[in-house]
């Protein structure tokens, strides 16, 4: 019997992994798209265009990471999953809100800086670094989302 | 260091120009700029377009499968031969040139002809030639699609007409049709084909029977195709004399760049202008010597208004680290150059974003064998060098921190995962240190203008005031609460000194004091050091848990887990490394640079032997 707490803590893992894991395939989608335009002009840039297309691509990995120390908490990865109570389980779904709202929207924003970066990249290669600066800007709000979550998760006592 | 530049300006005869530019070329230190009146010298047009062209046979080569290494290993040659025109490059240039212009227009026809027999699909059972589709004395005829909904009317009004019609193919722009009119009713049939939206065919210009001609374009397209391929083969044979077109290349760039600018000239004199560093002055002088005496050559400090070109110098361990300020923008001639200062602050954080000693290892590893393999010049050499560093300083932090390949072993301070708060103000800690770096280099570089306001009010009282703060928090008694309001009492008078009148200058300083939120938004950005940190360390547990998982399973799951693990630990690397990398510098250009960078310096691009394939031996 699994109990309403730790299934609202599964949730809390899902939502993290779920929306930042979207957010970060919209996102690289959007910049790949930018990306294979510019390859097909020229295959020179492959290299300079994929570093771009990849930086959308990290609030999956923080969502994944969030997911995962939710569940390793639980104790789902030794196999003994704990029995939470409905509010233990409730803190860690809000607990990991900001990460899957955060990581999706900045994600498919951080998609669309990511694909002007490209265009830039495409008219001026020399100015490839400055446009993956601008990228990543976006995505300081990722990483406040991240620790924001990480903290709470961490400080969920079971 | 910004190293100090100084306008160079040359007097010659006419006659030893080229000799002279071929000499400043070689020595590569004087960076010619033109001037009002300075003109190209001639036949710089002429190597421009040779250029271009011997650009676009290289990728033509590329096309037809010669290789394009990321590094290329260049050639070796010596500075004689250097000089000399490669005949065969310039050849097979001409050659491969012809040969793909040649490909670019046989391909043009053969899908012409290729189009033309698709024309004909409709009219495969006309069993009139083609030719013979025109009028004869007493009928006209027309040949033409009819959209499908307006058939039957149109097929009902021509009955009554002294017209004939036959169906054929339907197709996409309507019924294929073919009506012969006689000559008389002609004028009412063109009156009804118009009304029901006929449009005309456009058959090709051959004779014969449809099906005929249409097997016969087809049989001349596809002749122009295999000579294509033949071509084509033909080219991929020239492939093993690629290196000839690229020395060729090579020659026509540097004297594409030597020819750019020959300066103002009269009917037998020279002068040119441009920027040296000033401790190479008198090597240039050398340089011009050896070529002839019949020369007046002047250095002079740069003027009120003159802007020279930025060049950076520092010692081997900060140098690389000039590639991440030329990745944001150069110094401006005359400010300071941040690198010695920044340099430490990088490594630090690229270290601690990376956070594993088991990742700093491989890393470390892997770039020293790239750097001795590949040879990497210029700013790829300097970027794999800050890896490189960041490589050292991860494996210093991932031992600090006790992560090994995700596992956690022996941490010399603490585990950033176990003690997040901890780290937190390890972050914040570097991160003000950082921050007050940058304001003190500011508060040094309006002391040396002259500045002293303005380096008091808007920089030391916000020092005074942090100060206060972290006094506050660490010693007992009032000392950090008085220098807290000493700090913000002096912003508040003097933040506003530029504004007339008592109250709306105090309201102005009130306001600047709200520039503290700015401040505690630089510190809070710091904490990204800790999050990526974590990125890496718990993607590696997860990658870790996942083999444990598979391990269990029998020999295959063995198998897979080791696969999972080297795939997953590289993967983690390569984007761990893109991330600390983009975002240490980040905390440089946003948070450090916005206290005191003056960027918006230009690059000094002397005159020099700039080769792309080969490696000149002098």
């Amino acid at each position: 019997m699994i109990t309403l707490g730790t299934a609202l803590a599964f949730g809390g893992a899902a939502t993290a992994a779920g929306l930042a894991g979207v957010g970060s395939a919209i996102g690289v989608a959007i910049a790949g798209q930018a990306a294979s335009g510019v390859v097909s002009e020229d295959p020179d840039k492959f290299g300079n265009v994929l570093v771009l297309q990849a930086l959308p691509g990290t609030q999956g990995i923080y969502g994944l990471l969030i997911a995962f120390i939710i569940i390793l908490n639980l104790g789902v990865i030794d196999g003994n999953v704990k029995d939470l109570t409905t509010f233990q389980g409730l803190a860690y779904l809000f607990a990991a809100l900001p990460m899957g709202l955060g990581g999706l929207l900045s994600a498919i924003y951080q998609g669309k800086v990511a694909a002007s970066g490209i265009y830039l990249t495409a008219k001026r290669p020399e100015e490839t670094g400055k446009g993956i600066i601008l990228t990543a800007m976006v995505e300081t709000y990722a990483v406040l989302s991240l620790l924001i979550s990480f903290i709470m998760v961490n400080g969920i006592k079971l | 260091m910004l190293v100090p530049m100084q306008k160079l300006t040359l007097y010659a005869l006419k006659a030893d120009r080229d000799a002279l530019l071929l000499a400043l070329q070689k020595d590569g230190s004087v960076m010619l700029e033109p001037e009002a009146g300075s003109k190209a010298l001639p036949g710089s047009e002429k190597v421009s377009a040779q250029l271009d062209k011997t650009g676009q046979v290289l990728q033509f080569l590329v096309q037809n499968g010669a290789k394009n290494p990321l590094f290329p290993q260049k050639e070796a040659i010596s500075y004689g031969n250097f000089l000399k025109e490669t005949q065969e490059g310039r050849q097979l240039t001409e050659k491969l040139d012809t040969t793909a212009s040649k490909i670019a227009s046989l391909e043009s026809e053969a899908a012409a002809l290729r189009t033309q027999a698709e024309s004909l699909d409709p009219w495969l059972k006309l069993d009139i030639p083609l030719e013979q589709l025109s009028f004869t004395e007493t009928t006209r005829c027309h040949v033409g699609f009819l959209p499908e909904k307006e058939l039957p009317e149109f097929q009902k009004a021509i009955s009554g007409l002294l017209a004939d019609m036959s169906l054929y193919e339907l197709t996409q722009d309507g019924q294929a049709m073919v009506i012969l009119a006689y000559e008389d009713a002609d004028n009412d049939v063109k009156h009804l084909l118009k009304e029901h939206d006929f449009s005309e065919a456009v058959l090709p210009k051959r004779s014969g029977l449809a099906a005929d001609v249409r097997k016969e374009l087809l049989q001349e397209a596809e002749e122009k195709e295999n000579r294509i391929a033949r071509l084509k083969e033909e080219t991929r044979e020239s492939i093993p004399q690629k290196q000839q077109v690229e020395l060729y290349y090579d020659q026509l760039n540097a004297a594409h760049d030597r020819l750019q600018n020959g300066g103002v000239e009269t009917v037998s004199a020279f002068k040119v202008q441009g920027w040296v560093r000033k401790d190479r002055a008198q090597r240039v002088e050398q340089v011009v010597q050896g070529v002839t005496d019949a020369y007046q050559l002047t250095f002079a400090d740069p003027e009120e208004g003159e802007i020279p070109p930025t060049v950076l110098e520092n010692g081997r361990l900060v140098e690389p680290y000039e590639s991440v300020v030329e990745l944001y923008s150069l110094p401006k001639a005359g400010s300071v150059d941040p690198d010695m200062i920044m340099a430490p602050f990088h490594f630090i954080f690229f270290g601690m974003m990376m956070s594993d000693a088991g990742y700093g290892l491989v890393l470390t590893i892997m770039l020293y064998f790239a750097l001795k393999k590949f040879k990497p010049t210029g700013f790829a050499r300097q970027l794999a060098l800050v890896i490189f560093f960041g490589g050292i300083s991860t494996t210093l932090w991932g031992a600090m921190f006790g992560g090994w390949f995700g596992l956690e072993w022996h941490p010399l301070l603490f585990v950033p995962m176990n003690e997040p708060l901890k780290m937190l103000a390890l972050c914040f800690g570097l991160g003000a240190i950082h921050l007050i770096t940058g304001m003190l280099i500011k508060t040094k570089m309006l002391f040396r203008e002259g500045d002293v306001m303005g380096a008091v009010c808007d920089q030391i009282s916000w020092l005074i005031m942090f100060l206060g703060f972290f006094l506050m928090a660490l010693v007992p008694g009032p000392i950090g609460k008085y220098l807290a309001w000493l700090g913000a009492g002096i912003i508040v008078l003097f933040g506003g000194r530029d504004r007339k009148g008592i109250i709306s200058r105090l309201i102005g300083g009130l306001l600047t004091l709200y520039n503290i939120s700015g401040y505690l938004s630089d510190l809070l950005s710091y904490s990204r050091i800790f999050a990526l940190g974590l990125a890496t360390g718990v993607i590696a547990m997860v990658i870790n848990t996942v083999a444990q998982m598979l391990w269990s399973a029998g020999p295959v799951g063995i198998v897979a887990a080791i696969l999972v693990l080297l795939a997953g630990h590289y993967f983690n690397i390569v984007i761990n490394v893109l991330g600390a990398f983009v975002h240490s510098s980040r905390l440089q250009y946003i948070e450090f640079f916005g206290k005191f960078y003056e960027a918006g310096g230009r690059a000094f691009l002397p005159l020099a032997l700039r080769t792309k394939y080969t490696d000149i031996t002098k």
